[in-house]
């Protein structure tokens, strides 16, 4: 039994942080028709800005998580300006799409091993403080982690169904062109599409360091299958499926090593996990969980 | 710079730019006919190298015949990764895709008694002795071939300059197979489904199969690739098969003119020449950085090329744009 628990609970802390990074992904390719493969880099650089700011120079770490989103944002928004925009008036199809964010994955990446080395890197934060919940050993650092996330979670979640901006964003995706002679304006929908990408990738990866507690620049490229299948399970565009595909994700994968369950499997196969069910879910309920169609044929 | 001027290491680059142009020929076939995005094309050759090395090494089966296995599990790993997924959108297919050779990765990164995990070694040496080897064969071929090479080109024909002819010739069969098949009824049918599934659907085209067909296809010259590699590293690692090598793959695709096999090769040399040239990138500015440093640039580079084709010449050097721009 407390073994049990302490798997939800992890299960919990990883399904926020997934359905954080994958409601970003999702929103963009609801609006911009982008999946955006470079969305595990923009977790990896909020981790490490984060570490920049805070230890580095000696920041509260509160200012340094605000301006590692902001920074998240900015970049988001210059390659916006440099390269999405200009892709969208050529017209590219997906294949450009595909390719372009998988070299700006690249670019990313790479800037930040060039920048902050290869080494690994830990927040100034206390891992080990820990306190027992029904036999299980619950991490403070995990509590705030979870705490946090519902807070964005749940602001995120009003912001898309409340807000001018939200909805304006929903109507965009649903069809572009009626949006547009609305007199929704395009432009403002777009880039507060990728501010709140931009920021909630940041986010994510800040979350997911201080879980992790050590973590190298590989660490955002490690999640993206995971967050990505998250995406696809809770329907490709589809914000809050997004968000429930990533907690569904993260309980199932963990639960998954659990011992009484046939003993369990070896939690390097986690990964492994979240792309079974994606597969299974994918040949019986093609369009995800909620959706719309995604058999094409 | 010394290097630079080694024929050998000129003869190297023409390998890999020989093996890497098999592979994205493999892309060709799914893509530039079928319109298919596949990005987990790696993992076949994963699958291919790593049959034929365990096979080899654990069973002592012979080379050919574990080589011919090698490619035939390929075969069956585009054969799954097809049936299961292939009914999905182009977007859908292409994720999981990915999630497939990751998958693959993952498991020869942890299935240590099988693979070798993380070392790569496939068994671990005794005291002594080296990594137990799996081209014994291939090399005896090789150093045959050089013998008889060596009176008529000199000093330069060593095993390596071997491997670049065979690696070529065997690039040279597969482009004018591809070519053939791309001219038949069956490519035709196939182009329709890139453009609209319905018309070919209502002409009683079974689209999934062919779809399934192509990766199929696209899945043994991918595998052939895998077994050109296994030959050249000799030791295989799990990172030699990231999600990065199936990029490569496409940018040569790109680069040659995704609808046409033509550019393919040279697209292929190319790339060579930036992925090896780019190692001695010892002047300024990047004088000021040491050689894991200069591995990112190189990567960060490749990246850059990649957007910039696809922004500014998305039907690559040969391509014709109207092809790319209906997808």
């Amino acid at each position: 039994m407390a073994e049990f628990v302490q798997l939800l609970f992890n299960g919990l802390v990883e399904g926020s942080i997934f359905g954080i990074a994958a409601l970003g992904i999702s929103l963009v390719y609801s609006v911009l028709k982008l999946v955006n493969f470079a969305a595990g880099d923009f977790l990896t650089l909020g981790a490490f800005t984060t570490f920049f700011f805070a230890t580095n120079s000696h920041l509260p770490f509160i200012v340094a998580v605000l301006l590692s989103m902001l920074l998240g944002v900015a970049i988001s928004l210059i390659l916006e300006f440099i390269i999405w925009r200009k892709l969208r008036k050529s017209g590219a199809g997906m294949l450009a799409l595909f390719l372009v964010a998988t070299g700006v994955a690249f670019v990313l990446r790479q800037s930040i091993a060039l920048i902050f080395g290869s080494n690994s890197r830990k927040f100034d934060i206390d891992q080990i403080k820990t306190f027992e919940f029904l036999g299980a050993q619950i991490a403070q650092a995990q509590l705030a982690v979870l705490c946090c996330a519902s807070v964005a979670i749940t602001v995120i979640a009003l912001f898309i169904k409340k807000s001018t901006i939200g909805k304006n964003m929903r109507a965009y995706s649903d069809n572009p062109s009626l949006a547009s002679v609305s007199g929704i304006n395009v432009d403002r929908v777009i880039i507060a599409t990728w501010t709140i990408s931009g920021a909630f990738g940041a986010l994510a990866g800040i979350f997911q360091g201080t879980v992790q507690g050590q973590f190298t620049n590989g660490m955002g490229l490690d999640l993206l299958l995971s967050i990505l299948a998250a995406v696809v399970l809770g329907t490709i565009g589809d914000a809050y499926g997004a968000l429930i595909g990533g907690f569904v994700l993260g309980i199932v994968m963990e639960l998954s090593t659990w011992d009484a369950l046939l003993g369990g499997i070896p939690s390097t196969y986690k990964p492994v996990v979240a792309f079974a069910v994606l597969v299974i879910v994918l040949l019986f309920k093609p369009e995800g969980i909620f959706g719309v169609k995604a058999r094409k044929i | 710079m010394t290097a630079l001027m080694q024929p050998g290491f000129w003869v190297f680059i023409l390998t890999m730019s020989g093996i890497y142009g098999i592979f994205s020929l493999g892309l060709q076939i799914q893509y530039g006919v079928g319109g298919i995005l596949n990005f987990g094309h790696v993992g076949m050759m994963a699958l291919s190298s790593y049959t034929m090395a365990i096979l080899i090494i654990s069973h002592g089966i012979n080379f050919w015949i574990a080589a011919a296995a090698g490619v035939a599990v390929a075969a069956l790993g585009g054969a799954f990764l097809g049936l299961t997924t292939l009914r999905l959108r182009g977007d859908y297919f292409a994720i999981v895709s990915i999630a497939f050779s990751e998958i693959v990765r993952y498991v020869i990164y942890n299935s240590d008694g099988l693979t070798g995990g993380v070392q790569g070694s496939l068994a671990i040496p005794v005291i002594g002795e080296n990594y137990p080897s799996y081209t014994d064969t291939w090399d005896s071929i090789m150093n045959r071939a050089r013998d008889i090479l060596t009176p008529i080109f000199g000093e330069i024909a060593d095993r390596e300059f071997v491997m670049a002819i065979v690696v070529w010739i065997t690039l040279g069969i597969l482009l004018l197979i591809v070519s053939r098949i791309e001219r038949t009824s069956w490519a035709r049918v196939l182009r329709a489904t890139r453009e609209d599934d319905e018309v070919p659907a209502a002409l009683g085209k079974n689209v999934f199969r062919f779809r399934l067909q192509a990766v199929i296809i696209g899945s043994v010259i991918g595998g052939i690739a895998g077994i050109y590699w296994g030959l050249e590293s000799s030791l295989l690692s799990p990172d030699d098969f990231l999600t990065l090598v199936t990029f490569y793959g496409w940018m040569i695709l790109i680069l040659g003119g995704a609808t046409k096999v033509k550019g393919l090769p040279i697209a292929a040399i190319f790339f060579g020449f930036l992925y090896g040239g780019s190692r001695f990138f010892t002047f300024w500015p990047f004088s000021h950085l040491d050689a894991s440093q200069r591995a990112y640039v190189r990567i960060m580079i490749i990246g850059i090329v990649l957007i910039i084709l696809m922004m500014r010449r998305p039907q690559g050097i040969f391509g014709k744009r109207q092809e790319m721009v209906l997808e």
